[in-house]
């Protein structure tokens, strides 16, 4: 009697939490925000990286060595997942490269979006290859991980507020900011008004863009009087002019982290 | 008014660090002497006006692994010196650092792992490897006939660990080799090597 109450209770509605998978140096879990999709909304999802003490994986921008996690997914027809949004790196060196990645947990956020007409249960699957590395060795990981979403109301459960924790990690991108990018003596300069009250004084600032800025070198950010000139000495392997630049700007004065883009014609 | 100038990427310890020095495309190749898995010199000027790649090696990189496990490297290697030029492999792992092997079970290694260069050559103390400012495994340099750097840098386009990745990647050092040997200037001579790092001493 006690037993079956206690079951019943149990019992899942749907398995909105993937088994966590452990590969390499780190382990690998999805999750998501939301016990049931609705057609044509989006459904917030996670992957948590989970990495062991003394190792570290990568961002976007690795840096010198280093492979940032790639997430390749397959879901059913009509669904579309948006980027793989990044949390924050930290610097390190390896040995000696320099490099930008995570320590501890990373999670990263992707949006899935269903078809208009969308029905049934959903599988989502990701396929996920990461590289970690410590002062000795690189060590790479993969994992398999899926979900089973049903359609419903779409209502958010208990993974809502790490995705809600996650977020706050991630950089938003600020429209309007007018940015401007120039090169001078092996120095690259990216120039730009902040819309509203951003002051990055004391902020952290990353290349999210590979090898158009050293990543070896300190980025120096300097207030203009109307604009801010965040520059650093070109990266040897750039190629060419740079046609997109994408800073990252964490900490300090901010209350969440951003990112400045910049495109070429 | 706000005026100020800070450092906003500079973390605890200056990570502006000396970089070694890196040969730069159209440069002269370092020379070296050092000795092979069979413990006989080999000296870059034996092989005055002949094509040589230089590439290092760390058989327990990941990376190295793709190109080995998937055969693309000693594909390579044979190619290439069938085309007369000379390979060689180089570990630069410093002993009692990942990829160091003695010279006899390196080259017991190699056999298995398929190597078809022409030397396998150890640089324990690095010498070789911080000249050509060798960062990665796999790094890979082409000297052409006048003993000059005719490319730098990674082996191709798509830095990952994953196999399949090789048959899409843009083959830097192909592409490379193939124009050195064809008389013409290597449009791609300078990239960013890719792999783990090359396992100095510390």
């Amino acid at each position: 009697m006690k037993f079956s109450l206690l079951l019943a209770a149990g019992l899942p509605l749907t398995s909105v939490a993937g088994a966590e998978e452990k590969s390499g140096h780190a382990s690998a879990e999805l999750l998501c925000g939301v016990s049931s999709y609705q057609p044509g909304e989006t459904v917030p999802v996670a992957i948590r990286l989970k990495i062991e003490p003394g190792w570290h994986s990568y961002w976007i921008n690795p840096g010198i060595g280093g492979m940032p996690l790639k997430a390749t997914w397959t879901l059913p027809d009509g669904w579309k997942a948006g980027e793989l949004q990044q949390p924050v790196p930290k610097r390190f060196m390896t040995g000696d490269l320099p490099g930008f990645g995570y320590e501890g947990e990373a999670v990263f956020l992707v949006d899935l979006t269903p078809s208009g007409d969308a029905a049934g249960e959903a599988s989502l699957q990701v396929k996920l290859a990461w590289l970690t590395c410590n002062e000795n060795s690189c060590v790479p990981g993969n994992a398999e991980l899926s979900l089973k979403l049903p359609a419903g109301d779409g209502a958010a459960n208990g993974n809502a507020p790490v995705i809600e924790t996650a977020a706050a990690k991630i950089p938003k991108s600020v429209e309007h900011t007018r940015a401007g990018v120039t090169e001078e003596d092996g120095v690259v300069t990216m120039r730009f008004h902040m819309p509203g009250d951003y002051d990055f004084k004391g902020s952290q600032v990353f290349p999210a863009t590979p090898d158009v800025m050293d990543p070896a070198a300190p980025i120096a950010v300097k207030w203009e009087g109307e604009r801010w000139s965040v520059s650093a000495p070109k990266s040897e392997y750039a190629d060419g002019a740079a046609e997109a630049l994408d800073l990252v700007f964490a900490g300090g004065n901010l209350k969440h982290p951003v990112v400045v883009c910049w495109r070429g014609k | 008014m706000k005026s100020n100038t800070f450092l906003g990427a500079v973390l605890g310890a200056m990570i502006c660090s000396a970089t070694a020095y890196a040969v730069e495309p159209g440069d002269a190749a370092p020379g070296f002497t050092v000795k092979n898995v069979k413990g006989e010199e080999v000296s870059l000027a034996d092989f005055k006006d002949k094509v040589v790649v230089l590439e290092w090696i760390n058989y327990d990189c990941p990376f190295v692994k793709k190109h080995y496990g998937s055969g693309n490297m000693p594909k390579l290697q044979q190619t290439y010196t069938g085309k007369d030029v000379v390979w060689i492999s180089v570990n630069s792992s410093a002993e009692g650092q990942q990829g160091y092997l003695p010279p006899s079970d390196l080259a017991a290694r190699s056999t298995k792992e398929g190597n078809k260069a022409s030397q396998i050559v150890l640089d324990t103390d690095g010498t070789v490897g911080k000249a050509y400012g060798a960062m990665t495994t796999p790094h890979m340099i082409v000297i052409d006939q006048d003993g000059k750097v005719a490319y730098n840098g990674a082996i191709d386009s798509k830095a990952t660990t994953e196999v399949a990745d090789i048959e899409t990647a843009d083959s830097y050092v192909s592409a490379a080799l193939d124009a050195v040997l064809a008389g013409e200037a290597v449009e791609t001579a300078k990239t960013k090597p890719y792999g783990c790092g090359v396992k100095y001493a510390k």
